[in-house]
C-alpha cells in the first residue's frame, strides 16, 4: 500500500511543477487534469471513495472543462504574451515567497505527528450512506447556504457574460 | 526505519502542493494559469481535510471538502466570467495589462 501512495504523490508534484511552470494555457491545464486525478487516487488511498468520485466528476468533469472552454475562447494565436522574463526581480520574489512558505509549511509538520494519534476506523467509515446521513444532518444549513451561494454565482456569471457589459 | 504513510506524509505533499499554487500564483503573468494555481491551492488543502478525516477517524472533514468544491466551482464560473468580460476590453490575458481602474 505504500507503494501506491508514493506513485500518486510523486505524479501529484510532477504534475504540479508542470503546471506552474508550463509556457501555455492548454499544457497547464492538462498538468493540472493529472493532478486532479492523482488527488482522488489518493483519496481511495484514504478510505474517502465519494470524494474521490466528487474530485472526478466536479473538478476533472466539470471546472476544468469549464477552463478549457475559456482557454479555448480567449487564445488568440497572436496572443502570446510578450517579453516574459521582462519583470525579473519580481519573479524571483515571488519564487522566493512561494519557496519560503513551503518550506515553513514543511517545518511546522514536525509538530503535527505527536498531536494527532490515529484512531481505529469504525465500520463503513466513508461509505456514502454514512456520508449522506451526516451531510443532511448535521451540515443541512451548511448544505442550503451553499446552494444559495452558487445561485449567486449562476446568477453573477450569466450577467457578468451579457454582450454589452 | 518505518515506511509506512503516516499523516506526515499527507501534510508534507499538501504543503508542497500548496507552495507550489503560491509560487504559480505570483510568479505567472496568464491570467488563467493564475486561476490554475488557485485550484491547485484549493485542491491541497483538500487533500490535508481528507487526510486529518482519515486519520481522525471523524468523516466532518469528508463533509467539509464538499463545501470547498462549491465554492470553487462558484469561483471558477465567477472569475471566469469576469475574465471573458475584461478580455473584451483589452483583448489580451496577461494581468501586467489589466490596467483600467489605474489613472495613467
Amino acid at each position: 500500500m505504500e507503494l501506491y501512495f508514493w506513485i500518486f504523490a510523486a505524479m501529484a508534484i510532477g504534475a504540479g511543477i508542470f503546471t506552474v511552470t508550463a509556457r501555455d494555457a492548454l499544457p497547464s491545464a492538462l498538468g493540472l487534469l493529472t493532478v486532479f486525478i492523482s488527488l482522488a487516487s489518493l483519496y481511495l488511498h484514504l478510505q474517502a471513495p465519494l470524494v474521490a468520485v466528487f474530485q472526478v466528476t466536479i473538478y476533472a468533469g466539470a471546472i476544468l472543462v469549464l477552463v478549457v472552454f475559456v482557454i479555448m475562447l480567449l487564445m488568440t494565436p497572436e496572443d502570446k504574451l510578450a517579453g516574459e522574463q521582462k519583470n525579473l526581480p519580481f519573479r524571483s520574489m515571488g519564487a522566493m515567497l512561494g519557496g519560503v512558505t513551503l518550506i515553513l509549511l514543511a517545518l511546522g509538520v514536525r509538530g503535527v505527528y505527536c498531536m494527532v494519534g490515529e484512531k481505529a476506523l469504525s465500520d463503513g467509515f466513508g461509505a456514502p450512506k454514512l456520508f449522506g446521513s451526516l451531510f443532511f444532518n448535521d451540515f443541512l444549513m451548511h448544505f442550503e447556504v451553499v446552494s444559495v451561494l452558487l445561485l449567486v454565482a449562476l446568477i453573477g456569471a450569466v450577467y457578468l457574460s451579457k454582450k454589452n457589459f | 526505519m518505518d515506511m509506512s504513510v503516516t499523516i506526515n506524509h499527507y501534510v508534507v505533499l499538501s504543503s508542497i502542493l500548496f507552495g507550489l499554487g503560491i509560487i504559480g500564483f505570483v510568479t505567472r503573468r496568464n491570467a488563467i494559469i493564475l486561476f490554475m494555481s488557485v485550484e491547485l491551492m484549493l485542491n491541497s488543502v483538500n487533500l490535508m481535510l481528507v487526510a486529518f478525516s482519515r486519520y481522525r477517524a471523524d468523516m466532518a472533514g469528508q463533509a467539509m471538502v464538499l463545501f470547498i468544491y462549491a465554492v470553487a466551482a462558484a469561483e471558477v464560473a465567477v472569475g471566469l466570467a469576469i475574465l471573458i468580460s475584461l478580455f473584451k476590453h483589452v483583448r489580451t490575458v496577461d494581468i501586467n495589462s489589466f490596467s483600467l481602474l489605474s489613472d495613467n
